[in-house]
């Protein structure tokens, strides 16, 4: 029988893609966005004054206006899994002209946040992990390093966990309490074996 | 009135990439602030800030905890803290702001500290070195000018003023009011001048390096391409060197300028340097003093023309 309401077949077919299912809002995602970014993410009228100003949109299909809209209807699956989540260079453009006040940025934190523990992240921000645990620092000293700092009248190595080791174990005690070190290590083998 | 060398002392604090990179941005800071009345105190046992990029994505609250730990070093020593980094900028400064503002999170990073026999007490505040230059409280454009010997005459210097110490603007809290203007910022720029040399404006001047938030280690061709978009822009105005207050933009343009060769072809060849070094070269140290040979690019072009 033809159809008499509604839209034509093929672009209701086509608009059944993009339409909003209850089942895929979870309202506590909202809440802990919210809660994690002490922003107020659903204040979002998504004039898009965020995408505008991303150095990364321009280069990559990553749209911080999808994510905040997201963030309001609860789309915690469609949010986490999405691989743009990490193109986010965190420069707080978005943050400066947000005409609500929102700092998107911190949304964006937010759910990586919340990504992480579905250990969905990639292995370079733990690697940083590893690396603190480890020395203390992100990017630790190296030999040529050494060499220059000797020679411009600086001590081998600076005056940070890399002289005084003893303040490692306190370091550790820290990252051991939310028990980084442990998931770090476990992800990076599960991906790299 | 005391002896001029140490009208204000703070506590240093290094971070990562400029002791263990660019050593010359450690040096410099701590010989040129001192001519300037500003002592730098090693912040013993200081680590990572941490990384906010990484560090912030993966888990709020360990980024707050290991950044109230290196507060922590600085209270115990009475001391301010002063940074060289815009990353240890966000990290240090904002993080000390939060927990001042939120009992909630002082409690929470109390409850992990006393594991370490540590306790946050909000008792010290944290500044970028570029902003005790600028802020006439503590140095000011005229003391900098004044302690000019080798001025960088004729030579065109553009800045790059990265993210993390001005923005978000409605967050931060700077004396100078100046500072808080994000869109078209230009106290940099004067303290440019009050080296002799002539600063240099271009197109997206406030755009991000493209390093931060993890990018430079997810996806780092975006990363570099947001870079190139900069170098181009730079290039346009034929600048001699690029000048920036944050030791992770400067490794994104120093040796991202060879990765960009690799990658993409396109080779500019413009020197980067810390403002700290620049400051430096104009208070007469030499290019050995700062290390400047360790710099990817090399700053030979620059110094020719101000040397």
């Amino acid at each position: 029988m033809e159809r008499t309401k509604g839209y034509p077949a093929a672009l209701d077919k086509k608009l059944q893609d993009t339409k909003l299912y209850v089942d895929d809002s979870n309202p506590e995602f909202s809440k802990s966005v919210k809660a994690i970014s002490r922003t107020n993410s659903h204040m979002c009228y998504q004039c898009g004054t965020c995408t505008g100003s991303c150095p990364s949109a321009p280069r990559s299909s990553y749209r911080i206006r999808k994510f905040m809209r997201r963030a309001v209807l609860g789309l915690e699956n469609e949010a986490l899994t999405d691989p743009d989540l990490w193109l986010c260079t965190t420069c707080y453009s978005c943050s400066d002209r947000c005409p609500r006040d929102i700092l998107p940025t911190d949304v964006i934190m937010a759910m990586r946040n919340l990504a992480f523990k579905r250990d969905i992240v990639p292995v370079n921000f733990l690697k940083t992990v590893t690396a603190i645990y480890a020395s203390g620092h992100g990017v630790p000293n190296n030999d040529v390093n050494r060499a220059a700092r000797e020679k411009i009248g600086l001590s081998r190595d600076p005056p940070t966990t890399h002289t005084y080791a003893e303040y490692m174990p306190g370091i550790r005690k820290i990252l051991d309490h939310y028990k980084l070190k442990a998931n770090a290590d476990r992800i990076i083998k599960e991906r790299e074996g | 009135m005391s002896e001029p060398g140490a009208k204000h002392k703070f506590a240093f604090y290094l971070g990562c990439i400029a002791p263990n990179r660019y050593p010359g941005v450690e040096s410099a800071s701590i010989k040129a602030m001192k001519k300037l009345g500003v002592e730098l105190v090693p912040l013993k046992g200081a680590s990572c800030c941490p990384a906010p990029g990484a560090f912030g994505s993966i888990d709020m609250n360990v980024f707050y905890a290991m950044a109230a730990r290196n507060l922590v070093l600085a209270e115990e020593m009475k001391m301010d803290i002063a940074l060289v980094c815009n990353g240890c900028y966000k990290s240090i400064w904002e993080v000390n702001h939060k927990l001042k503002h939120n009992k909630d999170l002082r409690d929470a990073v109390n409850e992990v500290l006393k594991e370490v026999d540590m306790e946050y007490k909000g008792t010290i505040n944290v500044y970028h070195t570029a902003e005790l230059l600028y802020n006439d409280k503590f140095i000011g454009v005229d003391k900098v000018r004044d302690s000019v010997t080798n001025p960088l005459t004729g030579a065109r210097i553009a800045v790059h003023y990265g993210c993390h110490l001005v923005k978000p603007h409605k967050d931060r809290e700077f004396e100078k009011e100046v500072m808080l203007n994000t869109e078209h910022p230009m106290w940099m720029e004067e303290l440019v001048s009050a080296l002799g040399a002539t600063p240099v404006e271009y197109r997206n001047k406030m755009q991000c390096c493209g390093a931060g938030g993890g990018v430079r280690g997810y996806d780092i061709v975006h990363a570099l391409d947001i870079t190139n978009e900069k170098l181009i822009n730079l290039q346009e105005e034929k600048v001699d060197a690029l000048t920036d207050i944050c030791p992770f933009c400067q490794l994104q343009f120093d040796r991202g300028q060879i990765e960009i060769q690799e990658k993409f072809g396109a080779t500019y060849n413009l020197p980067v340097l810390h403002f700290a070094e620049l400051l430096g070269l104009a208070q007469g140290m030499s290019p050995q003093d700062l290390g400047l040979d360790l710099h990817g690019i090399s700053c030979e072009s620059f110094l020719r023309k101000v040397l």
